[in-house]
């Protein structure tokens, strides 16, 4: 590889470790499978929010035409 | 025998016997059993374990008077021929003759040790407290195996010497003592120091032709755990083949060893617990450390055995262990914050360990020792470590932070790798074909003709359901969950249900042993969200969830985000479905200058047709780099920088020019501008100063901004217009007319006049289409855009979602608002 094409490299989304994003990185974005799967935990366990837009009552859709 | 061989196994032969009587019965007679079936004795003698075993039989024997603490000093060569010699300084072989010996002539001690099996000294207690032996069958089986053996006794000033042939001796003297036929060993000369060598050449005859070859690496793994767990002895290997040698003078004990050990990984903590510990005749010497992988690697060893399966000595360990970090966890309130309960596993990962036992009497569960099963050890062991790890513990506060962290970690993994599993075996989620309740499915089996709709919400759900091909279509509602948080503060996520529904769907699974993204159903996944800050944060979601957990997905170009049209304008009885609000600023321009004429001053010829649509072209992308603009500078100055000349900040002449014509082009009473030198970067600048309501706001006007395209262009439509307008201007469209005091006046009229005959429907969610309008704005291949999701937006996606997810709520909106997705268009 020549050192002008070097792969991007991104931040483990767990632990904050440096990624290179190449085929030999077997867990990218993690840095290792423990980091990924303690990721996924987070999924499964409803630990990822974003803000949502305030008072928005769930139940009200517009009308159908 | 050959007469059986036409009769059934079972029958009788022709003499009843077969042949089997007492002739057919051997006593082996000493070191002939050995040689008969060698396996049982020193091991496989055809792969080369039972040949190496012949090495490590004789040097057990110089550990043992190195244990006894007679000597610290050993050599093992390795000889051109492959014949072996080990030397030690102990006390050396007793030569003398043993009178009880029932053997005739009686013979040395030396020789009855080399050619009795189980003859020797470790056997009482006395000689030897403790011994070990990979065998415990002694040196006799190794001179039994060997084509010669020569021991070499110095002892006493003397140097005494013996040789043997496939164990027996070679040219025995004989000699009349106190009447009594004896058989000494022979003195060859005088010695300085002491010591015992023996050399030997391992027998081809047991070992096979061309087989007698040793392995330094081998000899020197074995030999490096020795002078590990003896520290202090020094032993050294030397093959005389290549001229290669190794010094094993390891000192550090146990401790050393998991130094080494750890030669090649990242300590978690700097220093390594060790500790030494004797009771009830036992000795126990541990060390530990862990490092930042997920393995553990432990060695444990009984009077220098490994033993591969662990035994007594090591769930002692395991228990001291558990219980002293469970402790000082629980008092340090580590796991506390991290919610989760820490097991003997957690503890386990990364460590690196030997345990080292010295018990009198030993136990194994089989012949090769590789489980210790004596139960008295365990106790033995729990104390010491639990006693010395406590104290480490305390007296390194610092490493026992970095381990507690470790433990907690390793807690965190397991239980989310558990909740992980769980996300796909949940009830509920399959239909009978094993697929989700809620996924509307296509037709089409084939992945890569296929597509999924994602929908954020059940009544664009079902819209889409209603409006898609289902031929090659797949519509799969998803609905975010709000979670009110705290008072008047609400969140969304994506349920743990909704993923395992996703996860399903695509058919690729999840998890380490069962993610395959070949299995991918359907090549297109197609994200189509509301075109509201809401539906950006649950594209956000799902953006970062592929790209955290299905990457592949992403690398392989499988993600697409649906460009739903954010306005549909009717004029007349056109409709028109308008993607954004550029392409409706276009649409609108484009429609004003049909019929529309400027007369931009008394007298002057009108502007029409095609002229006119240049200027207004020019003008609108002024106007768009104005709004792009509008953060860094009041919308005053910009106004003002269009009806000026351009401006420049190159040097301090050229800055205070900019400050006069920027000033006289502004309210005195507003604005107030200040040339200013910046040193560090050698620059210059405008500060402009606002003055409104009392506060004064402040801006600068940088060189770069001058150096910009978007300068040029307000710069450029300046130039267009500066001159233009003058009195009496008017603009004109059809019937209708207006006097206008600026360009910007007569843009604004054509626009409102336009926008008087169309009604302009802002779609601010995809539940305000019908299925029909879903379809052919959005989802009918022919018409649609979609934008293929690249790693590169899937890293923003990431970092805008890791943002998100910060605990301060205003700047995460800001930052949303500010960075949605950068849209890369592409037409399927």
């Amino acid at each position: 590889m020549k050192p002008s094409n070097k792969p991007p490299v991104v931040t483990c989304p767990t632990c904050g470790a440096a990624v290179p994003w190449t085929v030999e990185s077997k867990w990218k974005p993690f840095c290792s499978e423990r980091c990924k799967m303690i990721d996924l935990g987070q999924w499964a366990t409803e630990k990822y929010r974003v803000p949502a837009e305030e008072q928005e009552p769930d139940d009200e859709s517009p009308q159908p035409q | 025998m050959n007469t059986m061989s036409d009769k059934p196994d079972n029958a009788m032969p022709d003499d009843m016997n077969g042949g089997y009587d007492e002739d057919s019965i051997q006593q082996l007679e000493g070191l002939e059993a050995v040689r008969k079936r060698p396996g049982m004795y020193i091991g496989d003698t055809s792969d080369g374990t039972g040949l190496h075993h012949m090495v490590f039989e004789v040097l057990d024997n110089a550990i043992d008077e190195a244990l006894a603490g007679w000597c610290d000093d050993i050599k093992v060569i390795i000889h051109p021929d492959n014949s072996i010699s080990i030397s030690d300084n102990g006390r050396g072989i007793p030569v003398g003759v043993k009178f009880d010996d029932k053997h005739e002539p009686k013979r040395s001690a030396a020789e009855i040790v080399m050619t009795v099996l189980h003859a020797g000294g470790k056997f009482n207690q006395n000689s030897y407290k403790v011994s070990g032996g990979l065998h415990g069958v002694g040196v006799s089986c190794v001179n039994g195996l060997s084509k010669w053996l020569k021991l070499i006794v110095r002892r006493d000033g003397k140097k005494y010497a013996m040789t043997f042939h496939q164990g027996k001796v070679v040219d025995r003297p004989i000699e009349i003592q106190n009447g009594v036929e004896v058989s000494p060993m022979q003195i060859v000369g005088d010695a300085e120091g002491r010591g015992t060598e023996v050399h030997f050449l391992a027998d081809e005859e047991i070992f096979g032709v061309g087989k007698v070859e040793f392995h330094f690496d081998i000899l020197a793994k074995r030999i490096r755990e020795l002078s590990f767990l003896n520290n202090g002895v020094k032993i050294e290997l030397i093959d005389h083949r290549d001229g290669k040698s190794e010094n094993f003078a390891h000192s550090g004990g146990v401790k050393g060893f998991v130094e080494y050990m750890s030669r090649l990984k990242n300590p978690l903590h700097p220093k390594i617990f060790s500790a030494i510990g004797e009771k009830d005749g036992m000795t126990v010497e541990v060390a530990m450390q862990w490092n930042d992988s997920y393995t553990e690697t432990v060695q444990c060893f009984t009077n220098n055995i490994p033993q591969r399966d662990g035994g007594t000595h090591l769930t002692g360990l395991r228990m001291a262990m558990t219980r002293v970090l469970n402790k000082y966890i629980e008092e340090n309130e580590v796991a506390k914050k991290a919610k989760v309960e820490t097991t003997g596993d957690d503890m386990r990962e990364g460590l690196t360990c030997v345990l080292s036992v010295k018990v009198p009497e030993p136990k194994f569960s089989s012949q090769t020792k590789d489980k210790l099963v004596s139960s008295e050890v365990q106790p033995v062991v729990q104390e010491v470590v639990g006693q010395k790890l406590a104290e480490f513990l305390l007296e390194n506060p610092n490493d026992a932070k970095l381990l507690c962290a470790k433990i907690v970690d390793a807690a965190r993994a397991r239980e989310a790798a558990r909740k992980a599993r769980e996300i796909t075996r949940r009830k509920g989620v399959m239909d009978g074909l094993g697929l989700p309740g809620k996924l509307a499915d296509c037709q089409e089996k084939d992945p890569a003709l296929c597509e999924i709709y994602l929908v954020e919400g059940d009544s664009a759900g079902g819209s889409a359901k209603q409006g898609r091909d289902r031929k090659f279509q797949a519509i799969l509602p998803l609905k975010g969950k709000i979670l009110n948080v705290e008072r008047a503060r609400f969140d969304k996520v994506i349920g743990s249900q909704e993923i395992a529904t996703l996860i399903t769907a695509l058919g690729t699974s999840i998890g380490k042993d069962d993610y395959n993204p070949d299995k991918l159903r359907y090549h297109r996944i197609i994200i189509m969200t509301d075109a509201d800050v809401d539906g950006a944060h649950i594209r956000t979601l799902l953006l970062t969830f592929f790209y955290r957990q299905m990457p592949e997905l992403v690398e392989r170009g499988h993600i697409y985000i649906a460009q739903p049209p954010l306005y549909k304008v009717k004029h007349g009885r056109s409709e028109r479905y308008i993607k954004d609000e550029h392409a409706l600023k276009e649409h609108l321009m484009a429609e004003a200058m049909k019929d529309a004429e400027l007369t931009p001053m008394d007298g002057a010829m009108p502007i029409s047709g095609e002229a006119l649509e240049i200027l207004a072209r020019e003008y609108f992308l002024a106007e768009a780099v104005s709004e792009r603009l509008a953060r860094l500078l009041p919308d005053d100055v910009l106004q003002a920088l269009m009806r000026i000349p351009r401006l420049s900040l190159a040097d301090s002449n050229a800055a205070m020019m900019a400050e006069a014509s920027l000033g006289a082009a502004l309210d005195a009473q507003k604005f107030e501008i200040a040339a200013e030198y910046i040193s560090e970067t050698d620059t210059h600048r405008l500060r402009i100063t606002r003055h409104a309501h009392g506060n004064a706001y402040v801006n600068f006007l940088e060189d770069d901004l001058l150096e910009s395209g978007d300068y040029n262009q307000l710069v450029k439509v300046g130039d267009l217009l500066r001159d233009l307008i003058g009195l009496g201007a008017r603009a004109k469209r059809g019937e209708k007319e207006a006097s206008v005091q600026s360009f910007r006046e007569a843009m604004d009229w054509f626009l409102a006049e336009v926008k008087r005959g169309m009604s302009i429907q802002r779609y601010k969610g995809l539940g305000e289409m019908n299925p029909a309008q879903l379809w052919e704005t959005t989802m009918d291949p022919k018409v649609r855009r979609l934008m293929k999701v690249q790693i590169e937006d899937a890293i923003s996606s990431d970092q805008i979602f890791t943002t998100l997810m910060g605990d301060d709520v205003e700047p995460r909106r800001n930052f949303i608002e500010t960075n949605a997705l950068g849209v890369r268009n592409l037409d399927v």
